[in-house]
């Protein structure tokens, strides 16, 4: 057996000091090391008067005095977490707990005080730690997964369930897991996991995923390879951050960007086909100044006049069609509407029917698959108008032209596609210049190659693209993408 | 004055253009004859038809070549004019003329070798005549 001597040095060297209870008298009387601890006071009152007064931090007064009085008189045992107030005016964690009595001693009870403030320390710490790690993936929506690929399995944090909308409880199968990616996306997904899995090479990338009900989102996603002590490769680790806000944002601004782009080239586009446009007039009007400088006879001068006229009527043919760009470009403030194609078409080949009966032109329409459109009215009608006179006017000229207009929706996008049994064109010489301002492609009188500059004015500036195909000889479409 | 240039030629789709020059070349006696095509691809095939000895007329010693025209603007039309110049005995000035002012136009014109300068219309009278006179003494 150890003496008491022998005990109180190694509980010291524990750190943990005791009481000793008298359960008579309830008086108490505690150790050297206890003493020490609390820095050796001088008192007057009892031991445990001083200790609730001034060693026992005030919290844990009440809790205190409760249990000691139920060891004392019901002998019923304790353990409770606490602070004191030790030699350096500091207070520290203690867990203070009665030692069993074995013999059945109703004489004396002892209270261990076991310092514990490191453990407790290192708990809040990792309490913190995780309260701040809890509240910055919940703010920035960062989940974490972990992929066993040695017993292929798969982990998710709840925010990482949260973002792909599935319950809490949803264990997402390992083979099936890139049903949570775009389809498009499984490349580049797959080569990240590879080579992650393979060589270990980290990965940081921005993708598309898809949740649970196949809605997309954009993540920036993270991957580390775990390794095991012998350094294989036993899993991936990462985050996937919920980004789809901001990368909606941004694609809206970079949309944003190209519409501004186009109308910067658009206006300088204008403003060269002004001063081109224009100068042509006013420079031979300025040469006919100086023929009639020069003329010598009335005769000559009297010739001179009918260009005057012909140059006058050609400026403002000019001018008015200047004029009817900034007028299709200031419908822009006009909104859109629920627009019915069939409605458009008809109202088009109202205005146009003597042009369309006089070249005994055929339309025929196929509306079904998609029968109307969120647009500004004036452009869809405009759009058909250009792309319906345009097709007659080069119209093969062995043929009665035919043009057939189609709807359709193809990955969630709609079109409308205009094709012509005409003339077609060689668009390895004029396709980059087919919508370009005042280009004519074929000798016809009429043309003043204005209409597709229009059109595609009009379906960019709603956020789609025109595009055209042809073979000469045989026809043309044109295919919007709204 | 020098001598009289031969054969001039204008490649311009614009008519009031084409006629007023034609009068200013007529009044001043700056050409005994003139050529006048509405676009690149005219003018091209006729100097083709030239080249292959199919017809009796000759080349011309003075070109205008408008920038802006159907079917083949002036750009295509020197594009397609630098494959066959060397197969001409004849040494022709070639002046790209143009409304533009655009100085971009101007850039491009000037990095074609075979373009003598780049004209802003309109042209002055007195230009006109110092073009046709350089290029008498040039042809001396």
């Amino acid at each position: 057996m150890l003496n008491d001597l022998q005990l109180n040095s190694i509980l010291e060297d524990f750190d943990i000091a005791y009481w000793k209870i008298n359960l008579l008298n309830k008086e108490v009387s505690w150790s050297e090391h206890f003493d020490t601890l609390i820095g050796k006071p001088e008192f007057s009152e009892s031991h445990f008067e001083y200790f609730l007064k001034e060693i026992l931090h005030q919290d844990y007064r009440y809790d205190f005095r409760l249990y000691f009085d139920k060891l004392t008189e019901e002998n019923e045992a304790f353990s409770i977490e606490l602070k004191l107030k030790l030699s350096n005016g500091k207070y520290r964690w203690f867990e203070c707990r009665n030692l069993k009595n074995k013999e059945n001693n109703k004489e004396t009870a002892v209270l261990l005080f076991v310092n514990i403030h490191q453990s407790k320390r290192d708990q809040y710490t990792i309490e913190e730690n995780f309260f701040y790690y809890r509240e910055t993936a919940q703010m920035t929506n960062t989940g974490g997964w972990y992929i066993d690929t040695l017993n292929k399995n798969i982990y998710w944090d709840n925010v990482t369930k949260k973002i792909t909308d599935c319950p809490l409880d949803y264990q997402p199968p390992y083979e099936e897991h890139f049903r949570f990616y775009a389809p498009e996306e499984h490349p580049v997904v797959m080569s990240a996991f590879e080579k992650c899995e393979k060589y270990g090479i980290p990965f940081k990338i921005e993708l598309k995923m898809r949740n649970l009900y196949n809605k997309d989102f954009w993540v920036r996603a993270t991957g580390k390879p775990v390794y095991n002590e012998d350094q294989d490769i036993i899993g991936i680790r990462g985050v996937f951050q919920d980004i789809n806000e901001q990368k909606v944002n941004e694609l809206n601004l970079q949309n944003s960007l190209d519409i501004i782009a186009t109308q910067n080239s658009r206006l300088f586009n204008f403003a060269h086909i002004v001063s081109h446009h224009l100068r042509s007039h006013s420079s031979n009007l300025c040469l006919i100044v100086e023929l009639l400088k020069e003329a010598k006879t009335d005769t000559d001068k009297i010739e001179l006049i009918p260009n005057v006229a012909d140059i006058s009527e050609n400026l403002d043919l000019a001018i008015n069609q200047l004029n009817n760009i900034v007028n299709k470009q200031s419908i822009l403030r006009k909104e859109r509407r629920i627009v019915s194609f069939e409605k458009a078409l008809s109202g088009v080949m109202a205005s146009t029917s003597s042009l369309i009966n006089r070249e005994n032109a055929k339309i025929v329409a196929e509306f079904h698959a998609l029968k109307e459109i969120s647009y500004i009215p004036e452009y869809l009608e405009s759009i058909l108008l250009n792309l319906i006179t345009n097709a007659i006017k080069y119209k093969h000229p062995g043929r009665k032209p035919v043009i057939y207009i189609q709807t359709y929706v193809k990955n969630e996008t709609p079109f409308l596609e205009v094709s012509d049994n005409g003339l077609g064109i060689d668009l390895d010489q004029y396709g980059d210049k087919m919508f370009g301002m005042y280009k004519t492609f074929h000798k016809n009188l009429d043309s003043r190659g204005i209409g597709l500059f229009i059109t595609k004015n009009q379906v960019e500036t709603l956020g789609g693209s025109i595009s055209v195909t042809s073979t000469v000889d045989v026809g043309t479409t044109f295919k919007i993408k709204f | 004055m020098g001598q009289k240039v031969e054969l001039a030629c204008i490649i311009d789709d614009d008519k009031i253009y084409v006629n007023l020059v034609k009068k200013i070349i007529e009044i001043k006696k700056l050409s005994e004859n003139l050529l006048i095509f509405k676009n690149g691809m005219e003018a091209l095939d006729h100097f083709k038809l030239i080249l292959e000895n199919a017809t009796e007329e000759i080349l011309p010693d003075i070109i205008f070549l408008d920038i802006n025209m159907p079917i083949m603007d002036g750009w295509e039309f020197l594009n397609e004019f630098i494959k066959i110049k060397n197969n001409f005995e004849k040494k022709i000035t070639l002046y790209v003329v143009s409304s533009s002012i655009d100085p971009r136009d101007l850039e491009r014109a000037k990095s074609f070798n075979l373009v003598t300068d780049y004209l802003i219309k309109p042209i002055e009278l007195k230009k006109f005549e110092k073009i046709f006179d350089r290029n008498g003494h040039a042809a001396a």
